[in-house]
């Protein structure tokens, strides 16, 4: 899995959740879950632990989801009526099923492609195959590296308001505020490093990483998408 | 008259941005999925999550804000679905689909004034049109067809409050704010301010 073309493999996976989110079919969305999850698991690289704590979100809004659908059901299968009680059980359990079953195909189908995608490979995939203009995809690569310097200075910010006694909740403004301000600040120099370099969108560019489009990919793709499809219609 | 092309700093702000409000959204989640798990006996669940859903707008308003020009609500919120790709985000490639949606939600309004108001009156209609856009999402994605309307009516006026307080109200005041600073003077909002 992980050596697959991420970009197509990014689109096989968009085109089987979109197929299940117009589908109700409660086998289909376990049956996506436990392929998913299984081709996850027998990749090599993937940390395992990160798998197993990954899914527990996953059961806990699917167990959330379940519930709902169980004691609030949409009413149009609502029967009423003495003997209803039996019609109206069984449909909720249908509902809970469905709904929940579903948050398991998404979250297998999710996970199967974080787990296994590396994030420099995606960008690359996605300028190469899928026409991402070079300046979006550098500029994202660019900003996602600065990810751990902006969680440490949500954290810096907490401790200074902290130490002037200031109180401010994690979504409070006086906490967020410095960190967009500076974003302005880096957003400038970074693209000024950038371009001060020579980074230019319209000139021919080559690339260091290569990533190829194999057939691999292509059958990928076919299997995947025509499996959804077919399991949809016959499962 | 205006500059419509992404500039490669307007990219990198943009793309911080989203970092910004995702890093905020997991501090606040673990409030939200412990309220989750406390209501998942009586079925109501999906109430915790919507009070933060907010957030997941907020760049796109924001973004449009400052920037003032078309597509940038939904350029924004791409991004920001990208970045959240990136940092491997476990809903995976539909968070794409959701960020277009979400972002169409707030351009139509933006587009309706034809990118020269933003005043509160757009902001607060963008934030209730992301909200609207996603909600209609919610069908598809997670078959809120199957489930009662009562509960439906609650999700909504939570989710919609949440995205109007986040997505409005915060937006236009982180907007303002930055354009007091004088930051802004190259940007579309600095420049309107004076």
């Amino acid at each position: 899995m992980d050596r697959l073309n991420p970009g197509y493999k990014f689109l096989t996976l968009l085109i089987v959740s979109m197929t299940l989110s117009l589908t109700y079919n409660i086998r289909l969305n376990l049956l996506v879950f436990f392929l998913s999850f299984t081709a996850t698991l027998c990749t090599p690289s993937v940390n395992k632990k990160r798998l197993f704590l990954g899914l527990i979100p996953f059961l806990l809004l699917a167990a959330g989801m379940f519930m709902s659908g169980l004691i609030f059901p949409a009413e149009g299968g609502a029967a009423t009526g003495s003997e209803g009680f039996r019609a109206v059980y069984v449909d909720s359990i249908d509902t809970a099923l469905q709904l929940s079953s579903r948050v398991l195909a998404f979250g297998g189908v999710g996970m199967l492609f974080a787990l296994t995608t590396d994030s420099m490979d995606f960008i690359m995939g996605l300028m190469q195959q899928f026409r991402l203009p070079p300046k979006f995809a550098y500029g994202l690569l660019a900003a996602y590296h600065f990810f751990p310097v902006v969680r440490n200075e949500y954290r810096v910010v907490k401790s200074g308001l902290k130490v002037r006694g200031i109180k401010a909740g994690p979504l409070s403004r006086k906490r967020v505020f410095p960190l967009i301000v500076h974003a302005f600040e880096q957003s400038e120099s970074i693209a000024m490093a950038m371009e001060s370099r020579g980074f230019c969108n319209e000139a021919p560019r080559t690339v260091a990483f290569v990533v190829p489009l194999r057939r691999v990919d292509i059958v990928f793709l076919a299997v995947a998408v025509g499996g959804v499809i077919a399991g949809a219609i016959w499962l | 008259m205006k500059n419509y092309s992404w500039k490669l700093r307007d990219i990198i702000l943009v793309a911080l941005l989203s970092i910004i409000f995702g890093i905020v959204y997991l501090g606040a989640v673990y409030l939200a999925s412990f309220l989750t798990t406390v209501l998942t006996p009586f079925g109501l669940a999906p109430l915790g999550n919507e009070i933060l859903f907010g957030i997941w707008f907020m760049v796109a308003t924001l973004a449009a804000y400052i920037l003032q020009k078309p597509g940038v609500a939904i350029v924004a919120e791409v991004l920001a679905a990208l970045i959240e790709v990136l940092l491997g985000n476990f809903y995976g490639p539909m968070v794409i689909v959701a960020g277009i949606i979400q972002g169409a939600g707030a351009e139509i309004v933006f587009a309706a004034g034809r990118y020269r108001k933003f005043n509160w009156l757009t902001m607060l209609l963008a934030a209730a049109g992301c909200c609207v856009t996603s909600f209609v999402w919610g069908f598809f994605r997670s078959g809120f067809g199957l489930l009662s309307v009562k509960l439906l009516i609650v999700m909504f006026l939570i989710r919609l409050v949440s995205s109007v307080l986040f997505t409005g109200v915060i937006s236009k005041l982180i907007g303002d704010g930055l354009a007091r600073t004088g930051l802004l003077r190259s940007y579309a909002l600095g420049q309107s301010e004076k």
